[in-house]
């Protein structure tokens, strides 16, 4: 790294990048170029996160009060229905896979594109028609079944929108398996030579895993959504019972794929912080053979779960019993994965710039959120803390304290790639540290709250809970603040930010080869790969001092 | 790249000698559904069915002779169709 | 090859490639499609185990000759839409007989669609439509209609998405505005199609003969 670099006085490179190729608005709405895909996404989940961010901020400013202050009880199930649908759907599925994996998938593996860059494009479309579906039913007055939609109140007792937003999911859906087709292909035919299964780097793994889950799993989300689609607006007795039909058949469907579904959103997390460590301890990553095998259990393993959020829906007990046995399998190949970022850091040189702080920010909110699902899986407990606090405060330590976390330190990462600016680091590092602390302000006390047996989705609260809410609503408001900052600095960045260099973190993959921004065809050369990844020292020694070799050495014109 | 291509009538005789198959498949379900014999009824229709979708899978769509990777891609579908079974009829039939 | 354009698509620098990939992406689409009919066929599944005695009331009330007659028109698509997907890997040589399968099969779907027609038509006059009215007493007996619609229906709008791509494969062809030797719109074309004639064999057996053995 010469000081001009850093300094970013760097020549202009010799042709231009995939930004600055094409300027018109035309040219972005109709690129089939995943880069800037990877942006429109980037865009439209900024969008969806802050709307459902503002959903949320009512609800918690509304639980202040145990009896509350500004909200009707309507308002509010509309509110918490509309926060979890529009983060779950629009924000967390396509967060990582759809703006980071975009963009990074083909770069990785040496590829100058996805397999099929129209159907990636129709993919955004399908996701901006979906949003408007699910805005609509918003602005037209919401939708108060919460996220989940249950039977039979969705599909026969609701007088809200439910319709509009089961569409607007039931569409978001088709952009999600069309990604995941996609992204199947592409890493199955576009590798560059020598990119061998075991020389991909984990993220590459973790977008693979994701993608099978999400080309499998949501069809079942989309029919459990026809059917109460059906029922609602052609009188279709599916789940009636006094018609015949079996609402908790509803709860099979839906959790098929929402229990998948958060495996969706937690893997690709767990790929972007197995590029980060390694780069931050400046080691190889610990077990990488074993980082694989864990990825793909849980992808499969993650199919057979789903009854754990049924054990008190009537549910037989022996299902109940098979579907608890597997939710504890299910935890180990996670906890070898913990194992395996923490034994990474063994002997390391860490530093802790932001990517880093929020990839440790990670490591320990989740296997805190992975820890209390255990407490969930097993059946006695569970019959206690349903439907309470306990499963909300679960739930987002590993929604919010792994994927989101995961999310910006990504966002962070890959940003002097991206976009050839750095940001400033210490408002970086201000607002990790401020979002590590805001969210544990937010949501510990929900685990004692849920525990002492507050339930969820209530309006209002019996008055001995107030102290956890008011610590929780507090602490919301430095997690917003924590969430405004980089959105104000990540910005600015754009226009102030020095230039950034190739590989400014002195990282091995094959995108910190080609320029930063890259080419629109991603290499001015063909990548040809002869290492293993996370090449950061010789075998033998701990931690790398020098810079990396990095995987793609060779020139093949 | 001529040897080995098919006349017209080889691709004739091998499809239609698939379709007549499949055809009297249809035939034996819809004469099998007359015949009481309780549950055993309801699951010849299914296997006729599955035999049926195997023969197009396999001849039609050329699974028999496709590259693995083509084959692993059909039958993972298949597999979590059939765990989605297995696991929801764990719960319903045990009630 | 005429004015036939060789389809060469980024980011692929191998016809070979792009077509293989073609192919592998098809089928992945298709076990989606899998769980999607799974899912339904599941829903049909759980809902007869809870009411053997009415689906089987039910089942009875279906047309048997609409259905059998519909079914071997869908087994005869597949066969005039494989023959023009192996025809195809020939080329030029069999140009006609691809172009003259193509059509058969769109006819054949159009002949689905009109028999179906028909068939709804005469399950409004018969009251089997859920809902007030409704012919037949048992609860159940509507759960199995009300599943019936939908399901059919659900496949009938895929049978309709495979027409209009078979009609545009046979007016591109017939333009040459494509080339039909290897073609890989050609190849994921026939296997969708063939996953709608799938899709009808299992629910063939399903609608239409529960309940006639007693």
């Amino acid at each position: 790294m010469t000081d001009a670099l850093l300094a970013g006085e760097l020549p202009l490179p010799p042709r231009p990048d995939y930004l600055r190729h094409g300027s018109t608005i035309a040219s972005w709405l109709t690129t089939t170029d995943h880069k800037r895909i990877a942006i429109l996404y980037a865009v439209t989940i900024t969008f969806f996160f802050f709307l459902g961010g503002a959903a949320i901020t009512a609800v918690r400013l509304e639980l202040f009060q145990p009896n509350g202050w500004f909200l009707t009880s309507d308002s509010y199930n509309k509110l918490f229905s509309f926060h979890g649908i529009v983060m779950v759907w629009f924000f967390l599925v396509p967060s990582i896979p759809n703006t980071l994996g975009n963009f990074l998938l083909p770069l990785m593996i040496g590829a100058p594109d996805v397999a099929f860059p129209r159907l990636n494009l129709f993919s955004w479309y399908l996701t901006l028609a979906a949003g408007a579906l699910t805005v609509y039913a918003l602005l037209a007055g919401g939708v108060d079944t919460g996220w989940t939609f249950y039977t039979p109140y969705s599909s026969m007792f609701s007088n809200t929108h439910v319709f509009a937003a089961a569409a607007g999911v039931f569409v978001v859906g088709f952009a999600s398996i069309a990604t995941g087709v996609n992204f199947i292909a592409t890493t199955h035919m576009l590798r560059a030579p020598g990119m061998t299964w075991f020389r991909l780097p984990l993220f590459v793994w973790a977008i693979y895993a994701t993608s099978l889950i999400m080309v499998l799993a949501t069809p079942v989300l989309a029919i459990s959504l026809l059917l109460v689609i059906a029922e609602r607006w052609l009188g279709l007795p599916i789940f009636d019972p006094s018609r015949g039909g079996d609402p908790v058949l509803f709860q099979h469907l839906f959790w098929f794929y929402s229990h998948p579904a958060v495996y969706i959103m937690v893997l690709p997390a767990m790929g972007v912080v197995s590029e980060i460590i390694p780069c931050f301890a400046r080691r190889r990553i610990f077990g990488y053979d074993f980082m694989v095998y864990a990825m793909l259990a849980i992808s499969g393993i993650g199919f057979f779960v789903w009854g754990h959020h049924m054990f008190v829906s009537g549910q037989s007990a022996l299902a109940s019993l098979v579907f608890s046995f597997l939710s504890f399998i299910i935890a180990v190949p996670s906890a070898i994965k913990v194992f395996n970022w923490t034994a990474s850091l063994y002997r390391g040189q860490i530093s802790f710039e932001s990517p880093m702080l929020y990839a440790l920010g990670f490591v320990g909110l989740f296997t805190t959120g992975g820890l209390s699902g255990l407490f969930l899986a097993s059946i006695p407990v569970d019959i206690h803390v349903t439907d309470t606090y306990f499963v909300v405060a679960h739930f987002h330590y590993i929604m919010v304290g792994g994927s989101v976390s995961a999310f910006f330190a990504g966002l962070h990462f890959w940003w002097p790639k991206a976009t050839g600016k750095l940001y400033p680091e210490s408002w970086a590092k201000f607002a990790a540290i401020l979002m590590y602390s805001g969210f544990n302000m937010t949501f510990l006390p929900q685990f004692f709250a849920g525990y002492l047996g507050m339930p969820r989705r209530y309006h209002t609260y019996p008055a001995e809970f107030q102290i956890y809410n008011v610590m929780s609503s507090a602490g919301a408001a430095v997690l917003a603040v924590a969430y405004l900052l980089p959105l104000g600095y990540l910005t600015w960045s754009l226009f102030y930010g020095g230039r950034a260099g190739n590989n400014p973190w002195e990282a091995t993959g094959l995108e910190w080869t080609t320029t930063s921004p890259p080419p629109p065809k991603n290499f001015d050369w063909q990548p040809r790969v002869d290492r293993e990844p996370y090449d950061y020292h010789a075998e033998g020694l701990s931690a790398g001092t020098d810079r990396p070799e990095v995987q793609n050495v060779r020139e093949i014109q | 790249m001529n040897e080995n291509r098919p006349t017209a009538g080889r691709l004739w005789r091998k499809n239609i000698a698939i379709w007549g198959a499949l055809l009297a498949l249809l035939l034996l379900s819809l004469s099998l559904a007359y015949v009481p014999m309780g549950r055993l009824t309801t699951a010849a229709g299914i296997v006729i069915a599955a035999t049926k979708s195997a023969l197009v899978l396999l001849l039609f769509m050329e699974l028999a002779t496709s590259k693995s990777l083509i084959r692993l891609a059909a039958i993972s579908g298949l597999v979590f169709v059939a765990a989605m079974f297995a696991l929801t009829l764990s719960d319903v039939l045990t009630r | 090859m005429s004015d036939e354009s060789a389809v060469l698509r980024e980011p692929w620098l191998d016809f070979d490639r792009q077509r293989e990939a073609a192919k592998f992406g098809i089928w992945v689409f298709l076990g989606s499609e899998a769980l999607f009919f799974g899912a339904l066929l599941m829903t049909y599944t759980v809902c007869r185990v809870e009411h053997p005695e009415a689906f089987a009331a039910a089942g009875r009330e279906t047309n048997i000759w609409y259905g059998t007659i519909n079914t071997a028109v869908l087994l005869t698509s597949s066969l005039s839409m494989a023959m023009a997907s192996q025809a195809a890997e020939s080329g030029m040589r069999f140009r006609r007989l691809v172009l003259g399968c193509l059509l058969a099969t769109v006819l054949l779907g159009l002949a689905f669609i009109v028999i179906k027609g028909f068939e709804y038509k005469e399950d409004i006059d018969k009251h089997l439509v859920p809902g007030a009215g409704f012919a037949l007493p048992q609860a159940g007996a509507q759960l199995f209609y009300g599943l019936y619609w939908l399901v059919t229906g659900v496949h009938a709008v895929h049978l309709s998405i495979g027409m209009v791509l078979v009609s545009r494969l046979f007016w591109m062809f017939y333009q040459r505005k494509l080339r039909i030797s290897e073609n890989p719109e050609l190849e994921v074309t026939a296997l969708y199609w063939h996953l709608v004639d799938i899709v009808w064999i299992f629910l063939y057996p399903l609608i239409y003969l529960p309940g006639r053995a007693s």
